[in-house]
């Protein structure tokens, strides 16, 4: 597991950004273990307080939960499984109208022109995965 | 915790520290930062007592640093102190005899790490290998509190991250780390807190994840503004 992180968000934001990526990507299921936080320091190459703060910011959040004696795991909640997707997508969406409203594009031929590009590049990822 | 409280230190003339005061954690990484001849190197040897200091006090959980303390607290130097015609085995040896906290398991697990070979001798191997033998030694005593100075100074771009791997491991989890560097690029997503200094003084102490959050600055940043000022 390679994940890029930027020097100046704290590096805790990061690994539970990434958690909720993989949450909303499917990549983690409900139920699914999370590694020990020795094990993802040392996969993510971060400190293990670090890990120790994400994973106490997770609980607080309720994406993780953590029973007696037993590695945490991914929440079966789906309120809160709804919930990450649709904060991911909405913060996608909001940095996209942000920087797109700067140019003064018509909605409709932005619209029409994300549709085109949305698929062009789910084509070209389909076409990847085959090969 | 150990406490450095205002030690100044003069080599003849040349006033070294000039009042210097930190604290690292156990259980943390602190990273002391300066540029060559700033005084780090003269801090790690005033806390090992190595060299006296003309005035301040330095505390280990608490206590002045005696002969005891050495089952505590280690100090790795910036070269290797063994007799070269050692060879590993040998020099783990030495350090046995030496240390009640010499741990032999966690010394072949280091070997193992490093993909070293316990027959070959010190002074056959590579600057690279040898820093990591060097690190072997002092990272396989049991102790408490680790000193390292400059680990990743001149050492390959693959040794510094196999260096580098030992810090998210086990076998530095839970201990005290203070390590000095000038090449932070390496270790920044690793380090809990930052000392930096300049001319025997600290120009800031500050932890690097709370510097992230509440000014959305690296620690590049912080240090770009600190030495720039």
């Amino acid at each position: 597991m390679i994940v890029k992180f930027n020097n100046r968000d704290p590096v805790y934001v990061q690994v539970v950004r990434h958690f909720k990526e993989q949450i909303a990507r499917g990549m983690l299921e409900p139920g699914q273990e999370v590694s020990s936080r020795r094990e993802l320091a040392s996969q993510l190459k971060i400190n293990p307080n670090t890990v120790q703060r994400a994973y106490k910011e997770m609980e607080e959040q309720g994406l993780i939960y953590t029973e007696k004696n037993s590695p945490s795991k991914i929440t079966r909640d789906e309120d809160v499984l709804h919930r990450v997707r649709e904060e991911l997508i909405l913060e996608a969406v909001d940095t996209f109208v942000t920087s797109v409203r700067s140019i003064n594009v018509p909605v409709d031929e932005l619209l029409e022109l994300v549709k085109e590009k949305y698929d062009h590049q789910s084509d070209e990822e389909g076409g990847s995965a085959h090969d | 915790m150990i406490e450095v409280k205002d030690i100044k230190k003069k080599f003849g003339r040349k006033q070294v520290l000039n009042g210097v005061s930190f604290t690292a954690n156990k259980g943390e990484i602190t990273c002391l930062i300066g540029i060559n001849g700033v005084g780090k190197t003269t801090i790690l040897n005033a806390i090992m007592a190595l060299t006296p200091v003309n005035s301040g006090e330095i505390l280990l959980d608490g206590q002045k640093v005696t002969k005891q303390s050495f089952e505590k607290i280690t100090f790795i130097p910036d070269a290797i102190t063994m007799i070269p015609q050692m060879t590993i085995a040998e020099a783990m040896e030495f350090m046995d005899d030496y240390y009640d906290s010499w741990n032999q398991n966690r010394a072949t697990e280091l070997l193992g790490f490093f993909k070293l070979k316990q027959e070959d001798k010190i002074s056959s191997l590579s600057k690279g290998n040898t820093a990591k033998v060097n690190l072997l030694l002092g990272l396989a005593l049991d102790v408490d509190y680790i000193l390292m100075d400059e680990p990743f100074s001149g050492i390959d771009i693959f040794s510094r991250e196999q260096i580098a791997d030992v810090f998210t491991s086990h076998l530095i989890e839970g201990r005290g780390v203070i390590i000095t560097t000038h090449e932070i690029s390496d270790i920044e997503h690793l380090i809990d807190k930052v000392v930096l200094l300049d001319e025997g003084i600290v120009l800031k102490e500050f932890n690097s994840e709370e510097v992230r959050e509440s000014e959305g600055k690296s620690v590049v940043d912080v240090m770009r503004e600190v030495y720039k000022a």
